[in-house]
């Protein structure tokens, strides 16, 4: 038991100092999790959370294929356009843009489309692209947070709780709008004062032209015809019996077969660090799972809340949205699932009876995301991207306005929890 | 045939204080198209090329390939600006130290292999002695030059 432990805390603590690559420190600990005896191979491949895995394989393939058609470009320089390069609401429509885009895409692919892009502009328009920037970051995380396949930590708990992406959109959808509109009230008084630019500048941004981004169009047909076939799967998943896994797995290989993409190329551009730390995390958490110790936990915190759902379902929103803040929000993910699943057992009753407390893991787990710029993929993305563009960004600068914006978040989803479900 | 045979051996080059107008003003009037930087000792330090140069003006974003096709843009203002400080510039500010070189006796298949399968493209390879003396460049026709005359002489 205590070998588990410990390899299980020297994974986080070597995640949190950050100086390995998270894959290698995660897989590394799966290996030891087997040679210290503490899983046998199979008990450690059984671990792995394949419909997770899947799904995230499937919508990367898909992603890395639609990618190439522009179709995302076309889209946010539409939106800049329709407000007549008029900047602060550039940034209400490119952040909304941004949490639309991630929803339906993952996180990191949102970032790299739309960051490149805010920069380019930004600059056209010769104002600072940190405001911008910034306000993506925030978009990523909240939208992701509303569907199945939005962020990381929703793909674990959607195939962990069986819930399927109209679940999401129905239950974590309107607190996402929410929490939307509630980010970019302290935006405009912080910023909105400073972003006026001259009409001649604008005249430029409006010199942008969108046909320009698609880049080709039988392939974007295809692409267009493929990602509307698995997002209808997605609707009636539960419908038609199937696991998400499967329609994003069939919809990539259906995609691959029709677009005769090269196949090497297009595997090579999937997040294979992202898809080997998910792996090696599974089997890490399982073999704390088999020790025991989450079952003491789950008894502990039964303890302490006196088996009050309400109770329960703050602490794991703010634990959860806390440590995500810190750690990042996918090993926060892996370790409170088997948690919930054993709260769960301990307080009886059907499936229903813990939905709420799944709902508060997915809000604090994404929404926790945006705290720190270590938080989650997408803001290391935006800021390594940034910093290419040669506008660092600090990580106490980030914390100053992040870390208060994401408790705000936080306090919203409280509420939403409280008045909706408790 | 070897590296030694096929290079050019006469190769203008400057030095590392001069500026990159200076340096263009060699490249017009010698008709050439790279220009290794030495330095007191006839050493080998760095090579302007011409995709160093692009690499330099256009936003790290773009030159990063994070942004790979910009038809739908307009030109940045800061493009420019950059192209034209770019002339001002210490050649040691905007030389390529990441350049091929090798030693005088290797195999032309080598050479040949070398911008080949260079990760990036090659524009010239510097030929150097083993304390790193320039002794020749040689360029990819170069390789076909030399076997044309090989060849006729049979």
């Amino acid at each position: 038991m205590l070998t588990a432990i410990i390899v299980f805390l020297a994974v986080y603590i070597i995640l949190i100092v950050d100086k390995f690559n998270r894959a290698v420190v995660s897989l590394l600990g799966a290996s030891l999790v087997i040679l210290l005896g503490v899983l046998d191979q199979g008990k450690a491949v059984a671990g792995i959370d394949f419909n997770t895995i899947g799904l995230l394989i499937g919508m990367m393939i898909i992603v890395a294929v639609c990618q190439k058609t522009g179709m995302f470009q076309y889209v946010a320089i539409k939106s800049v356009k329709i407000v007549h390069g008029e900047p602060w609401r550039i940034l209400v429509m490119l952040g909304c843009v941004t949490a639309i885009i991630s929803a339906l895409l993952d996180n990191v692919t949102t970032a790299l489309l739309v960051a490149p892009l805010t920069i380019l502009m930004a600059e056209e328009m010769q104002i600072d692209p940190y405001p911008f920037l910034f306000v993506e970051i925030l978009m990523a995380n909240i939208g992701g947070t509303a569907t199945l396949i939005g962020d990381p930590p929703n793909i674990m708990i959607g195939s962990a709780a069986n819930l399927s992406f109209m679940d999401f959109v129905k239950n974590l959808g309107p607190i996402v709008l929410i929490v939307m509109a509630a980010t970019f009230a302290p935006i405009y008084a912080l910023y909105g004062k400073q972003l006026k630019v001259d009409s001649h500048v604008r005249e430029r941004v409006m010199q942008f032209n969108e046909r320009e981004a698609l880049q080709d169009i039988p392939l974007l047909k295809k692409c267009f015809f493929i990602f509307t076939l698995v997002i209808v799967g997605f609707l009636f998943q539960h419908r038609i019996h199937l696991e998400a896994a499967t329609i994003a797995i069939f919809g990539a290989a259906i995609l691959l077969l029709i677009t005769g993409e090269d196949i090497n190329s297009t595997l090579e551009k999937l997040e294979w660090t992202t898809i080997f730390f998910f792996a090696g995390l599974f089997i890490v958490v399982r073999g704390l799972d088999e020790t025991g110790v989450i079952t003491i936990l789950a008894q502990r915190l039964m303890e302490a809340t006196s088996g009050n759902i309400a109770i329960t379902t703050m602490a794991i929103l703010w634990v959860s949205a806390i440590s995500s803040a810190l750690t990042g929000s996918i090993p926060v993910t892996a370790t409170m699932i088997p948690l919930v699943k054993e709260i769960g057992i301990q307080m009886g009753g059907g499936r229903d009876t813990l939905l709420p407390i799944w709902w508060a893991l997915s809000l604090g787990a994404c929404f926790g995301g945006s705290g720190t710029i270590i938080a989650s993929a997408a803001n290391v993305v935006v800021a390594g991207i940034a910093g290419k563009a040669g506008h660092h960004f600090r990580f106490i600068e980030f914390m100053k306005l992040a870390f208060p914006m994401m408790l705000l978040s936080i306090v919203l989803s409280t509420i939403y929890l409280y008045l909706r479900y408790l | 045939m070897n590296a030694a045979t096929i290079m050019t051996t006469n190769v203008a080059t400057t030095e590392c204080d001069k500026t990159v107008a200076e340096a263009m003003r060699i490249l017009r009037d010698e008709r050439i198209r790279q220009l290794p930087i030495v330095d007191k000792n006839n050493k080998v330090i760095g090579l302007l090329t011409s995709r160093k140069l692009l690499y330099l003006t256009l936003p790290r974003y773009i030159s990063e390939g994070l942004l790979k096709d910009v038809k739908f843009a307009p030109d940045l203002p800061q493009f420019h600006q950059r192209c034209s400080e770019l002339a001002h510039k210490d050649v040691c500010e905007v030389m390529d130290t990441d350049f091929k070189k090798i030693g005088p006796g290797v195999s032309i298949m080598e050479v040949a292999t070398i911008f080949v399968s260079a990760e990036k493209p090659v524009e010239c390879i510097l030929v150097v002695d083993n304390q790193d003396r320039l002794l020749g460049i040689i360029s990819p026709w170069d390789i076909f030059k030399r076997l044309c005359e090989y060849t006729e002489k049979k």
